[in-house]
């Protein structure tokens, strides 16, 4: 840890603003559990409300308070997206490191297997788990986007992990009677952490749209569920005469997505080797 | 032999009176109309073959029915059933035998007089084994068709049938010589069909050769949108002149406070209810269902979905079907005795099921309010959206259900509370008998009243949940008079629409 502290780099603005956007959605979606303003069933508010101080994001057709909605869609983004990105990284990381390791053949399969997974549409993906599953929920929306995630995650890991595996050090943990699975803990896993990390955190901002948008066509967690994708597809229809109804959860999106890029930047310029200052 | 009584049947409420009076005004300003102009029709349901027996859907009746075909009889805007190409008409003193005469001078577009023939093999085409005519059951009780001569159409029925009349104008007469009346058409009406792009527009110029009065406008042109939003900016940029349905009354916004643009609210026919799977336990007990319906507070939920707009009926009877009655005193909004109804049923701490919601607006906002407000009184809704392809195969065809959303369109429907196999699967044997026996009556006014105590029962025994009914508005420019406004669902007559100079 103090290695990390000594060679950390001038600390950038623009990265204090993506901990603060993630700190505030995590902020919110956590308080969520314990407290919101009005209970989501609450419908004694008028219809479609502008904000006021009664309901600090206005209320949607049905009289219901959206600050609540918010919070809550807040706590969905972040379930869903880790969520999805435990999923993603544990299939992604084991399959990738096998690949890695794999004979030749194995290998090229495995990659090419990667290649084609990734050009399968998530939708597509979430439509199948939907259809097996015989119900969407947010259980379906997670599964579907971590396994939409793990080839993504398993195609960086093999790459990683072939570059580690190539260096002397490996070589001469071998030599000196390591046996595979201690190399993969004590050296390969280390060493692709710092890289896989960024990527895991970029792959967070990803399956929090993908959420939204499974969501917004149905696909995602069923209503009453506040999820943003869900918020913004029920105030379209409505965006004329109540443009807040769909304009803070997509704002609510954009923030926790950029806040989460940045966020990785900067966890970027701060654990990637290749990045240290001398 | 006795000549039919026709019962006309005027529906116009204040707000009606006040819609014409309005819609009056504006035509006197615009009283130099161009008969050559061609009138553009927004419209979001494009047909997927010109054929009314082979699956087209809604929109093909919106486009066709009493423009490009006639029938036999018409159902005017006002509601009422009045002859078309039957001349006139006798009824047997059994009610058993129908003999139409023909209206003379009637041609085809493609030329051909019309014959007795071609009613005969019109009325057949509905009721063939491989038709998908919605009509098709409704016209089961044709036994057989005689053509004594080529202007004399004698129908024999196996039971006696006062809605022949009504059931008949949703006939289209067809040229029996026609070939393939699923891309082209052979009819009589004011206007034959120009060209039709599939997936963009449908047009239709006045046919020189009508028996009837001549179109007020020089054609029309159906353009269809798949999105509501783009139709209302097609109305707003001038793209279209009219548009037939109006999805919300926040759209509305944009148009009701602008002289440029005309606001008319007529008579629906589609209502929104919560349907239960009437066969299973606990909605097989009548006190379940209307504890449920006690539970919620229909004038918020048309309000939260409609805003000013939209009516509560109280049953699945609109207004503008002879049988209506205001029932929405039946079960009207009452949380506590709803709950002690539910105690008093044998469910105390309620009970819970699953809510199979089409993924469509406004039924997943629909979905919400009534597991809300069913919570209050200790009944959990799980809600299930699923698409409206599951909805026809996993509830319509399968009854694998427990309850249900879903908007019903068509008028006269309380004929499905008669038939226990329909989805609902509703079974009360005195409803069963009023609704058939209402068919062998000899006078509208014994059919009304037997159905309207049919009406009065299903209300009572809360069958479904019926939530409301949806306004029907009609928006179109300053410009531009003389549409329909009720019962669009399956008709559009354009014939007198005018457009001012």
């Amino acid at each position: 840890m103090s290695a990390v502290t000594r060679s950390r780099p001038r600390s950038n603005p623009v990265h204090w603003l993506g901990y603060g956007l993630v700190g505030i959605v995590v902020l919110f979606g956590v308080v969520s559990f314990f407290w919101t303003p009005y209970a989501l069933s609450d419908m004694a508010g008028g219809r479609l409300e502008p904000p006021s101080a009664a309901h600090w994001a206005g209320t949607d057709r049905l009289g219901r308070d959206l600050f609540t909605q918010l919070m809550i869609g807040a706590r969905i983004a972040l379930v869903v997206g880790c969520g999805a990105v435990l999923i993603g990284g544990v299939i992604g990381i084991v399959t990738g490191v096998l690949a890695a390791f794999a004979t030749r053949v194995a290998d090229d399969a495995l990659a090419a297997v990667f290649d084609i997974l990734i050009a399968f549409p998530t939708l597509l993906i979430a439509m199948l788990v939907v259809a097996a599953r015989e119900e969407a929920s947010l259980g379906t929306a997670i599964l579907a986007l971590g396994i939409g995630l793990s080839p993504i995650v398993g195609r960086i890991t093999r790459i990683l992990t072939k570059r580690v595996l190539s260096k002397d050090y490996i070589t001469a943990a071998r030599v000196s009677g390591t046996g595979w699975g201690s190399i993969v803990f004590w050296h390969v896993l280390p060493n692709i952490a710092p890289f896989l990390g960024v990527n895991l955190a970029l792959q967070f901002g990803l399956a929090v749209m993908a959420e939204a948008s499974l969501s917004y066509l149905g696909l995602g967690a069923p209503p009453p569920n506040a999820s943003w994708g869900r918020m913004l597809q029920e105030a379209q229809g409505t965006v004329y005469t109540a443009p807040w109804g769909a304009l803070l959860p997509g704002l609510a999106l954009f923030a926790l997505v950029i806040g989460i890029n940045l966020l990785a930047d900067g966890l970027r310029d701060r654990f990637d080797p290749q990045r240290r200052d001398g | 032999m006795t000549r039919f009584p026709m019962t006309r049947r005027s529906f116009a409420s204040l707000a009606l009176a006040a819609t014409s009076a309005l819609a009056l005004s504006a035509a006197a300003q615009a009283q130099a109309f161009d008969p050559e102009a061609v009138v553009n029709i927004g419209s979001l349901y494009e047909p997927q073959n010109l054929d009314n027996t082979a699956g087209a859907g809604q929109g093909i009746n919106e486009a066709f029915n009493g423009n490009v075909y006639e029938g036999l009889f018409v159902l005017t805007d006002d509601g009422d059933v009045e002859p078309k190409l039957a001349a006139d008409y006798e009824i047997s003193d059994d009610g058993l035998t129908y003999t139409f005469t023909l209206q003379d001078g009637v041609t085809f577009h493609s030329g051909d007089p019309l014959t007795a023939a071609d009613v005969k093999s019109s009325i057949e085409r509905v009721t063939a084994e491989n038709s998908a005519s919605s009509r098709k059951s409704t016209l089961a009780v044709i036994d057989s068709i005689e053509t004594p001569d080529d202007k004399t159409v004698v129908v024999t029925l196996k039971t006696p049938s006062i809605s022949l009349p009504y059931n008949l104008s949703y006939v289209w007469i067809v040229n029996d010589a026609a070939t393939d009346i699923s891309s082209s058409e052979d009819g009589t009406g004011p206007y034959t069909l120009q060209e039709w792009r599939r997936g963009s527009a449908l047009s239709m110029v006045p046919f020189e050769g009508y028996w009837g009065e001549k179109p007020s406008n020089g054609g029309v042109m159906f353009q269809y949108f798949t999105d509501a939003t783009a139709q209302n900016n097609a109305l707003l940029t001038g793209a279209v002149d009219i548009i037939t349905s109006v999805q919300s009354p926040d759209a509305l916004s944009m148009f009701s406070d602008n002289d440029d643009f005309t606001v008319s609210e007529g008579a629906s026919t589609t209502k929104e209810l919560m349907a239960y799977n009437d066969r299973i336990e606990p909605f097989d007990d009548p006190k379940v269902r209307g504890a449920l319906a006690m539970a919620v507070d229909n004038e918020k939920l048309l309000n939260a979905i409609w805003g000013d707009y939209g009516t509560l009926i109280g049953s699945f009877v609109p207004p503008t079907d002879p049988w209506y009655v205001d029932l929405t005193d039946v079960n009207a909004y009452d949380p506590e005795a709803a709950k002690a109804q539910l105690a008093e049923a044998g469910y105390p701490d309620g009970f819970s099921f699953t809510l199979d919601t089409p993924d469509y607006d406004p039924h997943p906002v629909v979905a919400q309010f009534v597991q809300n407000e069913l919570a209050k009184v200790g009944v959990e809704v799980k809600i299930n959206i699923i698409t409206a392809n599951e909805w026809y195969t996993k509830i319509y065809k399968a009854h694998d259900f427990e309850a249900t959303l879903q908007e019903h369109v068509n008028h006269r429907d309380i004929v499905f509370y008669g038939n226990p196999d329909f989805y609902w699967g509703y079974d009360n044997p005195e409803v069963a008998r009023l609704i058939a026996e209402s068919e062998n009556v000899s006078s509208m006014e014994e059919q009304t009243e037997m159905l309207a105590e049919a009406n009065r029962i299903i209300a009572e025994d809360a069958a479904s949940m019926w939530l409301y009914l949806y306004p029907q508005i009609v928006v179109s420019t300053a410009s531009v008079t003389g549409y329909p406004l009720n019962g669009l669902n399956s008709q559009f007559f354009v014939s007198d629409i005018k457009k001012a100079e």
